[in-house]
């Protein structure tokens, strides 16, 4: 069944840059050029589907959707776009995208510059020996520099200046030249003529109905509803029941050939069983060797999550499930605490990550869940040369019982105005960092490769490093080596009880500045109380910073007459609905954001 | 007062009985008013009599009336033969003559005919609606009367010579400072009134204050509210009157007897829309709409709305939820030996705990709240109430 357009004439690549450099604006355009999505249902921020990427203005997901074009050649090319998050958080969702592509468009904004994603996400095209294609974007604004931007895409990123098409996402420029680059630059599908069909999962979606829908490329062979495929990285083989393109909502199709993108919903139903990264082949006539995979991510920041109401135990542990098809860079397993009850550890790529999901559980699956002050993996060499891993404060041992606790570090790499020099080394030696190499990108513009425990990055690193910078820094960052340090166990109390679910691990320098920043911000939080609420912080029984929650001033009903006996009633008996919202630890209710908030206004 | 606390403790038959009236009716309805009222035509104000000779024929009169108090809306809009004929439709059912008659007045309607007629069926108590002394404070809740209307009410009511007057104010009203709401406190007293009540303005759900505060066109501000109670109370002991309730202050042998029965957990009979009674066993309230009231009265209903049987774990809860916001508190012996099986270890730890940080104060069996524990009556109703919860959840299992 000959399809009109052959692999010759498709194109797949993806959309890259630092966050915000306009990504999806700029695919928005190139829907409604090509009329993928005609004008009239065509939103902002199109492909930017879930709510909360429409209410941060933040990508989150990659989006993938298929566009027709007419070339000025005659011919018409079959465009897969794929859209990407550009925040450091997501760079996982980049690489998957990569993998499905044969090139890149990597937008500058132009008054911005080169920043830190832009770099890491450009090196990332370049390992999977993309095609790259330099767009320098949004020079409809006034502070637009191009001769800054062409400068950098040579010196910094060793792209030559010409190959850079001048567009505007806002004003519709350069569009055209885009599209039409896309089909010249890059390259047909790669890898087509194997002789058996290997499809590439590069993502994948849990839907009530359906069960699991892969996201796929196919590389080679073909692929159609009734066909029996094959996982080969379990063997499992499953029917196809339909497959289908993104338009870029799900739309079905025949069959999917050599070079595109699309959709598969086959026979399984458990999320876990289609892992993005697997290759799926034809069972009847199999493939032998699997695609390159990518390198599998390891969530770096973890935090206890648990149901406010513990009978939402089930729906959460089911949401969890159906967030993590959704997200494979999110794990999770069961744990338990004294204060909250059964829960779960969850894992994270950073704040922002597990912000997301947090509110994801919240939204798409309604339970009200409260989160434990996130920890990363310390490595515990015991007395005796026993080694352990704690992903949660609660299980590190007896202090007496250690020789040595390792934490993890990251190698950075910071693009700050040289103007900032002074200050941006003093956060990081303030976070306990080295700064290994500075290099001069231009005449504004230094690149500081440091080396930074991951811990002191978590809370508000980012903030501080674009406040000292006036917004102009960046940072993208990789997992490094663990290295030995000097932490020990903080427990916070609660009127002389620890709460498990508070403690944290520090840095015994900074024991006591935290301590007091935790307190403070705490006594900020718990809403005022009428009994007196202590609040401490100590470490191995020793309190080094304290500090009282609010003592509630009035809650009192003014009136108070004959008919008002069972109205009040009633108001007191909404108070303590209210009540029950919170989570209740000792005598003291603790809203369930806690943490969340106590992490924010930093 | 102590008395009347193991009295209703027992459940002695010789208690005191209230007697509620709500006249639904007013000239126009105030921003930060969420009282069922209506305005009357010559119909509904008929229908409404004739609706409460009905429902007095529906009630158990079981022993003399000790209270009466008519309520509103206002009560002070009925014409001099319609309060007539109101009185008398009562003391045709009602037996004995009640110790306090109390009645409710906004001040553009109270007339030298109308007073009269109060003073001839046997009222003995006016409470009227001042509010604010301040033209601005007043036009900003909608009211209907101006200070002049204030003074020349009041000037008619201590000439026809009731027992006791009581003015009704607020504070904490939107654009009202603190000086502002002294001079209000001072113009009251000048007065000599014998009963004050000082109402902290709360913002009802569905009233145009309300919409105001949603909007964000008016804000609450908790800590104003507290310092403006605190120097309340400070300002009137000042003076000459004695706190005995949150809001609720009076010369020598002036606090409102009807409102201390119902706050000590006795029984009253409601009558007319909306209102709420406590006897015979039941506690609930009449619809607040009055035709649909009329209807189930010529039907023989009355009571629908939140009806609950009284239990002694109720009574006993509601006593100390309702009596640690009067000044002398509760006693709590008696309470405990008409409902031994609440939970009174919970209810002591709390009473231990609110001493211990100075929220309330404890002599023998009695507990009151501090001034600072009077604040939080709220809270600490809601804890009495999630004790007696604990422990009914313990008496089901
Ligand atoms: N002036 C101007 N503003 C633009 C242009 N393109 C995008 N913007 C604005 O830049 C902001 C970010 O745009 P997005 O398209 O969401 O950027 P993104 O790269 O997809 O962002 P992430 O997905 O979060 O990494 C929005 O406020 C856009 O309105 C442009 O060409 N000119
Ligand atoms: C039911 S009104 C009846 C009195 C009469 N209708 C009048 O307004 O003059 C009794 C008193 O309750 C008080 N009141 C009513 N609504 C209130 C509110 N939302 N906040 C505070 N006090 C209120 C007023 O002081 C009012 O005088
Ligand atoms: S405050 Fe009095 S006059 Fe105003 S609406 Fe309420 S009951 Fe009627
Ligand atoms: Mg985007």
């Amino acid at each position: 069944m000959p399809e009109p357009m052959s692999a010759k004439n498709t194109r797949n690549f993806c959309i890259i840059a630092h966050v915000d450099h306009g990504k999806t604006t700029l695919s928005d355009r190139l829907l409604e050029h090509t009329n993928t999505v005609s004008q009239r249902v065509l939103t902002a921020q199109h492909l930017d589907s879930m709510d909360l990427e429409k209410e941060r203005g933040i990508t989150i997901k990659s989006h993938p959707v298929t566009m027709t074009y007419r070339a000025k050649d005659g011919q018409d090319y079959k465009l897969n776009l794929m859209d990407t998050p550009g925040h450091v958080d997501f760079s996982y969702e980049v690489s998957r995208s990569l993998a499905a592509c044969e090139g890149a468009v990597l937008l500058i904004d132009a008054a911005q510059g080169v920043e830190a994603q832009t770099v890491a996400n450009a090196q990332l095209a370049f390992g999977q020996n993309l095609k790259i294609i330099p767009v320098i974007n949004k020079i409809d604004l006034p502070s637009a520099n191009l001769e800054l931007c062409t400068r950098q895409l040579e010196d910094i990123l060793t792209i030559p200046a010409e190959e850079a098409i001048l567009a505007s996402g806002k004003s519709g420029i350069g569009i055209v030249d885009i599209l039409e680059a896309v089909v010249a630059r890059v390259p047909s599908p790669r890898w087509s003529d194997y002789p058996q069909a290997r499809i590439l999962v590069f993502d994948s979606l849990y839907d009530a109905y359906r069960g699991c829908i892969a996201y796929v490329r196919v590389f080679s062979g073909s692929i159609k509803a009734h066909d029996m495929m094959m996982l080969m990285s379990t063997g499992q083989k499953a029917e196809v029941k339909e497959v289908g393109i993104f338009t870029p909502k799900m739309e079905k199709c025949t069959v999917l050939n050599a070079g595109d993108v699309g959709y598969i919903v086959s026979s399984i139903k458990t999320p876990s069983e289609v892992k993005t990264g697997d290759t799926i082949t034809i069972a009847a006539r199999p493939a032998t060797e699997m695609l390159p995979g990518y390198k599998e991510v390891r969530p770096m920041v973890f935090c206890g999550l648990y149901p406010l109401e513990s009978d939402d135990y089930e729906k959460l542990k089911a949401g969890l499930g159906r967030l993590q098809l959704n997200d494979a860079a999110f794990v999770y397993s069961s744990e338990s605490s004294l204060a909250l009850g059964f829960g779960f550890r969850c894992g994270f790529l950073g704040l922002l990550h597990m912000e997301i999901i947090q509110e994801r559980v919240r939204r798409e699956h309604d339970v009200e869940i409260i989160s434990t002050y996130p920890s990363v993996i310390y490595h515990i060499v015991k007395q005796g040369g026993e080694e352990i891993d704690v992903d949660n404060p609660v299980n590190m041992p007896d202090p007496g019982t250690i020789l040595e606790i390792r934490e993890p570090t990251i190698r950075a790499s910071i693009i700050i105005p040289n103007s900032s020099m002074g200050d941006m080394l003093s956060i990081i030696m303030e976070k306990r960092g080295v700064c290994e190499h500075t290099d001069t990108l231009d005449m504004n513009r230094v690149m500081l490769r440091c080396v930074l425990p991951l811990n002191e990055i978590l809370v508000d690193f980012n903030d501080r490093l674009k406040s000292v910078t006036h917004g102009y820094g960046s940072m993208d960052y990789e997992l490094g080596d663990y290295m030995a340090s000097d932490l020990v166990k903080m427990d916070i109390m609660i009127n002389g009880d620890p709460v498990d679910a508070f403690a944290c691990i520090v840095h015994r320098d900074k024991a006591e500045s935290k301590g007091r920043q935790l307190c403070e911000k705490l006594a900020e939080i718990i809403p005022p109380q009428m009994f007196k609420v202590a609040i401490q912080a100590a470490i191995g029984g020793k309190i080094i910073a304290r500090d009282n929650v609010k003592e509630m001033r009035k809650d009192v009903t003014a009136k108070c007459y004959g008919g008002d006996i069972s109205r009040k009633r009633k108001l007191l008996d909404k108070q303590k609905e209210g009540k029950k919202k919170m989570k209740q630890i000792g005598k003291v209710s603790i809203p369930p954001d806690a943490f969340i908030k106590v992490l924010q206004n930093n | 007062m102590s008395a009347s606390d193991t009295a209703q403790a027992k459940g002695v038959g010789g208690a005191p009985l209230g007697l509620y009236v709500h006249v639904p009716f007013c000239a126009s309805t105030c921003d930060f008013c969420a009282f069922y009222q209506t305005q009357p035509t010559a119909e509904t104000v008929l229908g409404f009599l004739d609706g409460v000779k009905a429902e007095a024929t529906l009630v158990d009169w079981p022993r003399p009336i000790t209270t009466i108090f008519w309520g509103g809306g206002t009560p002070g809009l009925l014409a001099p033969r319609q309060i007539e004929v109101l009185g008398a439709t009562l003391r045709e059912r009602f037996l004995g003559e009640p110790q306090e008659w109390s009645v409710e007045l906004a001040p553009a309607s109270v007339t030298v005919e109308r007073l009269a007629a109060f003073k001839a069926i046997g009222v003995t108590r006016i409470s009227l609606g001042v509010q604010s002394f301040s033209p601005a404070l007043l036009e900003g809740l909608g009211r209907q009367h101006t200070k002049e209307q204030i003074y020349r009410a009041h000037e008619r009511i201590r000439a026809a010579g009731f027992r006791s007057v009581n003015l009704d104010l607020m504070f904490a009203l939107p654009g009202q400072d603190e000086a502002s709401w002294m001079a209000d406190i001072d113009a009251a007293v000048a007065l000599a009134p014998d009963h004050l009540s000082t109402y902290c303005l709360t913002f009802e759900e569905d009233t145009a204050l309300w919409v105001k505060l949603s909007q964000g066109k008016v804000k609450l501000d908790i800590e104003r509210e507290a310092r403006l109670y605190e120097e309340t109370w400070a300002r009137l002991a000042q003076l000459g009157y004695e706190q005995y309730e949150v809001s609720n202050f009076a010369r020598p042998g002036h606090a409102c007897l009807h409102n201390l029965n119902t706050w000590g957990m006795h029984e009253w009979i409601g009558l007319g829309p909306s209102a709420a009674s406590q006897h015979a066993g039941w506690r609930g309230a009449n619809i607040a709409d009055l035709a649909l009231w009329r209807e189930r009265v010529a039907r023989g209903e009355r009571l629908t709305e939140d009806r609950v049987a009284l239990t002694p774990a109720l009574l006993a809860e509601d006593a100390l939820v309702f009596g640690l916001r009067r000044n002398a508190g509760v006693d709590l012996a008696p309470w405990r030996a008409r409902c031994p099986e609440a939970p009174w270890p919970v209810v002591e730890v709390l009473a231990d705990r609110l001493v211990a940080e100075g929220l309330a104060e404890r002599a023998g069996s009695r507990l009151w709240l501090t001034n600072r524990g009077r604040l939080l009556a709220d809270t600490v109703g809601a804890e009495i109430m999630a004790a007696f919860e604990i422990e009914s959840e313990q008496i089901s299992l």
